[in-house]
């Protein structure tokens, strides 16, 4: 579905070229559970950016379903992010002035009717907050609405940079959870450095310098 | 407690979580301050120029009753008035209705900017009556001035102007401003607008100066009389007459006045930029506190056009709202100030000044100008990633 052919994105640190990413070779296939682990700086968000065309490549191509990106203008870009994507991001981003409940309806996809969030709030325990500000949620519950953001509208790729980095390890691994069981025929698409978040995950990219260290498919990595 | 708003929604049931309204109403604290400082720019320059309006104002209002009538005045000798009448018999471009002969002592009235001079028009009965008709006036307190008495009518503005009541001295021989040998009384106070005051003809010829009647020409209706005024002008120019009429003086209250709506442009020039640059200033504050905002949205697929629509609506609200508050505002102060200060003395004052409200739409223009340049500038290298990675925040 997704397809990342050579690319690299490569800035400019006080003169010197640095590669978040080299030549990285990626697919995300349809309704798949990807895992992208690795340390701190080793690239892993930065391919994240590159496969949701938050970024473009200054190498090499990224395509959505056999269209170039950066063929795409900005505007075209955003609209296929909002149309297709979800995102959770490492910080739980919420606007202050709105509900949780209002919060998510941002993510009102073109296209997919009149949806109510309240049913995806309820599935992920946060039917009776769906009326609070950010300022009245805990951690985790602002990440779980996040993550409802992410989940609505029924995207065909979900991606979640760090989701869990802002929350202990049981919120984390809740929040998890929940993006794999409600993700639907969606991907998900999960950057993080804690390989137990990655329980459930169908395959594993390791990152290290920008370049890819290995690849594993999910049972594999269970069994070893 | 106090429960959460319900959500903003369409028609169709779809949530408008991001329309101009559900941000500026749950934003009050950002909202009021710009919205209070478009109003009260708005309130200052109304009402600086509504003030300054009312003193050209107050000279058309004052001798207003001029319009009503071409003055003549003979230059040395009051056989001139016969050579006067003459002319006007025979090459007057509109018909002649009345020709009314006066004499006129000075006297002040109380203005805004200090005392201006007015004059006590002395006449005979007939034709205070006939003059008072024309001005307008719909009744009449009191009664008439006696032939050859020293007694007066005022109309009713110039009775509030100066405390007058029926019975009040006038003039009097120890009143240098309102000099005359005898006292005068008001027997008369007329209900007209038009600001006049008026004594006997004949008291006037024994005890005032100088010795020469004067003419009042009145042309059938206000559109002749000005058409009149304009040729007496015109053809007794360079002749042994002094001409009086409303147009010379509308021109004259308007060129003297340019210097100082010249300043007075300036002023309101410096203050529109002062308020521009502050607005500026505070919403440019404001959208550094909302990149992560513009930046969330950005990155779950909003479009820049989007997010731009979206701030020059919220910007727009505020402009039209600070500005129509502005205006509502100044008019309640105005009418304040004129219930309470300018009323009593009678003074003019437009509270609702076209010209003072054409000068208050520069306020929101501007604003509306420098907002969207902020804001262009602010998205137009703006990245999403630099906020959702914590870069920018």
């Amino acid at each position: 579905m997704i397809q990342a052919c050579g690319a690299s994105l490569v800035y400019m640190d006080h003169g010197r070229a640095v590669y978040a990413c080299h030549e990285l070779n990626v697919d995300v296939r349809e309704n798949e559970f990807l895992g992208i682990l690795g340390p701190s700086g080793s690239g892993k968000s930065s391919l994240l950016y590159l496969l949701s065309g938050l970024k473009l490549p200054t190498e090499g191509e990224v395509r959505y379903r056999g269209q170039n990106m950066a063929i795409l203008s900005d505007e075209a870009r955003s609209k296929l992010r909002l149309k297709e994507f979800g995102f959770v991001f490492q910080q739980p981003y919420l606007l202050g002035y709105l509900t949780a409940k209002e919060n998510v309806a941002l993510a009102a996809r073109p296209g997919n009717g009149v949806l109510d969030p309240e049913d995806l709030l309820d599935r992920l325990g946060m039917g009776d907050k769906m009326h609070r500000h950010p300022h009245e949620l805990s951690g985790g519950e602002r990440q779980r609405v996040c993550v409802a953001r992410a989940l609505f509208g029924h995207p065909k790729v979900i991606f979640a940079d760090e989701p869990t980095a802002a929350l202990d390890h049981k919120n984390g691994t809740h929040v998890v959870e929940l993006l794999n069981a409600n993700r639907g025929h969606g991907s998900l698409v999960m950057v993080t450095h804690d390989p137990s978040m990655l329980s459930e995950a169908d395959r594993i990219l390791r990152l290290s310098d920008g370049t890819i260290e290995s690849e594993e498919e999910g049972r594999l990595r269970l069994e070893s | 407690m106090i429960a959460d708003p319900p959500p903003s929604r369409t028609k169709n049931g779809r949530i408008r979580p991001l329309s101009a309204a559900t941000y500026l109403v749950r934003n009050a604290g950002r909202t009021i301050p710009l919205t209070g400082v478009i109003m009260l720019a708005v309130v200052l320059i109304a009402g600086i120029v509504a003030l300054m309006n009312s003193i050209p104002l107050s000279i058309r209002t004052t001798y207003s009753y001029s319009k009503y009538s071409l003055g003549m005045v003979p230059r040395g000798s009051g056989e001139l008035s016969l050579n006067i009448l003459a002319k006007l018999g025979h090459e007057s471009p509109v018909p002649i209705e009345r020709v009314v002969k006066c004499r006129a002592s000075g006297c002040q009235v109380k203005s805004i900017v200090g005392k201006w001079p007015f004059i006590v028009l002395g006449m005979n009965r007939p034709d205070i009556e006939y003059f008072l008709k024309r001005l307008g006036a719909r009744s009449l307190d009191g009664r008439l001035p006696t032939k050859g008495k020293p007694e007066a009518v005022v109309s009713e503005p110039v009775a509030r102007n100066l405390g007058l009541k029926l019975g009040s001295t006038l003039l009097s021989p120890t009143d240098q401003d309102n000099y005359s040998p005898h006292t005068v009384k008001v027997v008369g106070i007329a209900n007209t607008n038009e600001w006049v005051m008026l004594d006997d003809i004949e008291y006037q010829r024994e005890n005032h100066f100088p010795p020469v009647d004067n003419l009042m020409i009145f042309a059938h209706d206000l559109q002749q009389q000005d058409v009149l005024d304009r040729w007496a002008v015109k053809t007794f120019k360079g002749d042994r007459t002094l001409v009086f009429a409303y147009f010379i003086l509308e021109k004259e209250t308007t060129e003297n006045f340019q210097t100082l709506y010249a300043i007075l442009d300036v002023v309101i020039g410096v203050l529109v930029l002062v308020i521009t640059i502050m607005m500026g200033m505070l919403i440019n504050i404001y959208q550094s506190q909302r990149l992560v905002e513009f930046g969330l949205l950005q990155a779950i697929g909003y479009t820049k056009r989007q997010l731009l629509q979206r701030v020059m609506r919220e910007t727009m609200w505020v402009l039209v709202l600070g500005w129509c508050l502005g205006i509502v505002c100044s008019y309640v102060l105005l009418i304040a100030a004129d219930k309470t200060l300018m009323h009593p003395h009678a003074y003019a004052l437009q509270t609702l000044d076209p010209v003072a409200l054409r000068y208050t739409i520069p306020v929101p223009l501007s604003i509306l100008l420098v907002a969207s340049l902020t804001v262009w500038l602010r998205f137009r290298k703006f990245d999403p990633v630099g906020v959702v990675e914590r870069r920018l925040v």
